[in-house]
């Protein structure tokens, strides 16, 4: 399954997921943002993994915003996340 | 720029490289490899311009090779893919067809600055050279060079210890219809763009300055030399031996080209 939100003003969010017994499964986060330090990127992916793939927009962002707390983030933010991991979900049969 | 800006440049003893043709794999290396040295302090703050040897897709570190990379295009005009050490988007790279060039910077010349405005900082050079060649370049924020014409390049940052990386590729003459059937250029990226054609992206700096490559980026060191200072100087061989490290252990490894899938 597999999600694309371009943050207004920022960078294209990409996240590729599995949805397994109800649960966010094999997180991939990508696209043509800025982080640092690069570990940011595990940091965030972990805490969207084994979430109940109904979490909204608010939860999802949440999470991620409280994994990125010690990261600088440039044309990603974690509504931006948020929202390409909801549209990965809806998309489901894809 | 006020003065202030420029003594901050001026104070540093800068280092200019001009590169022998280098493999893509290389250039990844030697980007990590001299931003810790100049972290280190076994190398002055330095201005590296890049020749390349062969052709390649360059990916931005958090970019998936899948969701950029269409591999029967890549396959079928033999370009190879690598992986950067900074953010940003992927580069359709053939000798000849951009100008790259990278900066690495002791911290202290962007202290105080968000990521954002050390962006534009550190390109300020580049637009004086650009304008003086008669390119209308601004600055677009987050990190992209632009002209009333369209795009001109794009820059990426990362940091080591107490050293900034800056790196901008800059379109010359690129191949688009080879470069989008290389690249997987989506729509989302191109939501917010009001670009009506992928194709019309990538703005080529000849048609701009009616230049030669090699012309424009002699102009470039001018102009960074008439700012900032700087000497010639010229890779080290314990440098060489370091990034040749670095290939063989990362690069060139399907480990960090697959880091994301």
């Amino acid at each position: 399954m597999h999600g694309e939100y371009k943050v207004p003003g920022g960078k294209l969010v990409v996240v590729d997921l599995e949805v397994v017994d109800g649960k966010l499964h094999g997180v991939e986060l990508s696209g043509d943002f800025f982080l640092e330090p690069e570990a940011a990127l595990a940091w965030m992916t972990a805490a969207l993994e084994g979430l109940p793939a109904i979490a909204d927009e608010a939860a999802l962002a949440e999470r991620v915003r409280a994994a990125a707390s010690g990261a600088e983030l440039l044309g990603i933010t974690p509504e931006g996340v948020a929202v390409a991991v909801r549209r990965a979900v809806a998309g489901g049969a894809q | 720029m006020n003065d202030d800006a420029l003594s901050a440049w001026r104070t540093l003893p800068w280092q200019i490289l001009r590169d022998a043709p280098t493999a893509p794999a290389m250039h990844m290396a030697l980007d990590e490899a001299l931003t810790e040295a100049v972290a280190a302090g076994t190398r002055p703050p330095t201005l590296r311009m890049w020749e390349w040897l062969g052709s390649a897709v360059v990916l931005g570190r958090f970019q998936s090779v899948r969701n950029e990379v269409d591999p029967a295009g890549a396959a079928r005009h033999e370009i190879g893919v690598v992986r950067r050490i900074t953010g940003g988007g992927a580069m359709f790279i053939e000798p000849g067809n951009t100008i790259t060039y990278s900066l690495y910077a002791p911290l202290e010349l962007v202290a105080g600055m968000s990521m954002a405005e050390s962006y534009e900082f550190l390109d300020q050079w580049v637009l004086a050279a650009l304008r003086s060649l008669g390119v209308a370049a601004t600055y677009q924020p987050l990190n992209d060079i632009t002209s009333p014409s369209g795009k001109i390049g794009g820059a990426a940052q990362t940091r080591r210890g107490s050293a900034v990386l800056h790196h901008v590729t800059m379109a010359y003459d690129i191949d688009s219809a080879k470069m989008l059937e290389v690249l997987r250029i989506g729509r989302e990226k191109l939501s917010d763009k009001g670009t009506a054609s992928a194709a019309k992206r990538v703005d080529p700096l000849r048609s701009q300055t009616g230049l030669p490559r090699p012309a424009i980026i002699d102009h470039m060191v001018q102009t960074f030399r008439k700012r900032h200072g700087g000497t010639d100087g010229q890779l080290t061989t314990a440098e060489l031996h370091r990034a040749a490290e670095l290939v063989e252990t990362k690069f060139a490894t399907e480990e960090w080209l697959h880091v994301l899938q």
